[in-house]
């Protein structure tokens, strides 16, 4: 079994808990509790043949008091920054994210997932945010976990891009 | 170990640990209840792998290390983490690396009510913070909606003006848009950048007070003429000034000064240098750049670099200098504003 590490990152109240409660227990709540440190799970699958086990770690939204320890992002083999589309400063916060990771740990492979798709009408991303995403190269998907839209699908873009990476 | 240490352990629900070597740890307290069901049944107390039982020690025991190898008695923590219990619930736990007694040792704390109070603080905290930022969006929104309108009745405003002389609506848009470009270069601050995109197309606004036989004129203009053409800048003034709105206030300072010369030649006060406000030091340079290189109904439009050569000619005389050149340094940016606003409909700003 090929055991891979995989980090959630994003501003708080995101949703990366409610994405990964809908990848891994097909559950979803409105209600929203604040994570405090991290929490690991863990999802088997197949890919492409191969058994793989997904460590995905839920680490603490960045706001004014709470930032992340770059200690948490060791072995982690791929990222996911989630963005909140009904949220403009967390785009910011998604992009200075991805930098820091970049500084600290270097080229992996990434997603941006700009969540909260169901509300699609709220969303407030303006096009210099959206240029400033896609100007990073990598993938941005929307996602719903609400709604169970793309979410499947992100891990397993994720997890194909750190197999081509890493093999 | 002692009893008394050992009471201490369990009263902070805490499990002691002592190294072994990278990957294996003793049990040196009891074994608290919450820690049995991650230990597992194969291992021993004395042999356990901690990393394997916590995948989130993976990202502590290098510092953890560092930490054991210099010796320090104060611990190193690292940080809260959540497992799931054998029954499903959340189960709080932070690492402590210190050196005690010559040896290695990593205490595993149960946190409990610590951490319960710590994520009700946080929750507090982050519920204000998400209140607060969406009614900075509304505010940020609402301001945004009333400076566009500002902006539209300002384009409308001056459009009366461009009904009795040649000035088309696009040479104020651009106005506005060449000096926001300046305003920018200068690191001004975003509300002041906006203001003077509103407030400089106003310049020309007391020409409204001009009598159409002296606007309209084709001819040079007689001494009076001139003496009276050049009230437009003090009526402007009047209509706009004491409105005790800062677009307004910047509009009126525009239209008094924007014939004010950098060598005091200019009217209606024959200030000098710097005794002219920038924003009408900024507009002036902008209104001639725009004008040469137009075309209009008395003259055709003169290609930029004969502009430019001419306008370099009145820096330090008719312009100040410094802002001139950085005009110059702008001049991309100009060049671009200009080709792209020349229709009417650009006028409007979209006002959702």
């Amino acid at each position: 079994m090929i055991q891979k590490k995989i980090c959630m990152l994003g501003a708080f109240s995101v949703g990366k808990t409610s994405l990964i409660q809908r990848y891994v227990s097909s559950i979803f709540s409105d209600k929203y509790l604040t994570t405090v440190g991290v929490k690991i799970d863990k999802k088997a699958l197949k890919f492409n043949g191969k058994d793989i086990n997904l460590m995905i770690w839920d680490i603490a939204g960045e706001d004014d008091f709470t930032s992340i320890r770059t200690a948490y992002l060791r072995g982690m083999a791929g990222y996911i920054i989630v963005i909140d589309g009904t949220r403009p400063n967390t785009c910011d916060t998604a992009l200075s994210i991805h930098q820091m990771v970049r500084e600290t740990i270097g080229e992996l492979p990434a997603i941006f997932a700009i969540n909260k798709a169901d509300l699609k009408s709220d969303w407030q991303l303006d096009a210099r945010q959206l240029n400033k995403l896609k100007l990073s190269g990598c993938p941005i998907l929307e996602t719903s976990a609400k709604h169970d839209l793309g979410v499947e699908g992100m891990f397993l873009h994720l997890t194909e891009r750190m197999e081509v990476q890493h093999g | 170990m002692d009893k008394l240490l050992s009471a201490i352990y369990q009263s902070l629900d805490m499990a002691v640990f002592i190294r072994k070597d990278a990957e294996q740890f003793t049990l040196y307290s009891s074994t608290p209840e919450w820690l049995v069901f991650f230990l597992g049944k194969s291992t021993s107390p004395q042999d356990c792998n901690l990393t394997d039982a916590f995948p989130y020690l993976t990202c502590f025991m290098d510092d953890a290390a560092t930490h054991w190898q210099t010796r320090q008695t104060f611990p190193l923590t690292s940080g809260p983490w959540v497992e799931i219990n054998e029954v499903g619930h959340e189960l709080a736990l932070e690492a402590s690396a210190l050196w005690v007694n010559d040896q290695p040792v990593l205490l595993l704390q149960h946190l409990g009510e610590k951490y319960r109070q710590e994520v009700s603080r946080l929750q507090q905290v982050r519920d204000g913070l998400l209140t607060q930022e969406k009614l900075e969006h509304e505010i940020q929104s609402r301001t945004l909606k009333i400076r566009q309108r500002e902006e539209e009745i300002a384009i409308r405003l001056v459009s009366v003006t461009s009904y009795r002389d040649e000035e088309t609506g696009a040479h104020v848009r651009r106005i506005g848009l060449y000096s926001a470009a300046m305003a920018k270069a200068l690191n001004w601050p975003t509300q002041r950048i906006d203001d003077i995109r509103i407030a400089a197309p106003m310049h020309d606004l007391g020409k409204i007070g001009i009598p159409d036989r002296i606007l309209l004129k084709k001819g040079k203009l007689t001494e009076t003429e001139f003496s009276i053409m050049k009230r437009h800048t003090e009526i402007g003034a009047k209509m706009l000034q004491n409105a005790n709105i800062p677009v307004l206030d910047m509009a009126a300072e525009i239209a008094l000064n924007h014939h004010e010369k950098w060598d005091g030649s200019g009217y209606p006060r024959e200030l000098r240098g710097e005794e002219i406000p920038i924003t009408a030091r900024i507009t002036t340079i902008v209104d001639i750049y725009d004008a040469l290189v137009h075309e209009r109904v008395y003259k055709k439009a003169m290609c930029e670099k004969d502009a430019v050569e001419l306008m370099s000619s009145m820096a330090g005389s008719h312009l100040d200098p410094e802002l001139f050149a950085l005009f110059m340094e702008l001049l991309p940016v100009m060049r671009r504003i200009r080709t792209e606003v020349h229709e009417i409909e650009d006028l409007l700003v979209s006002c959702v």
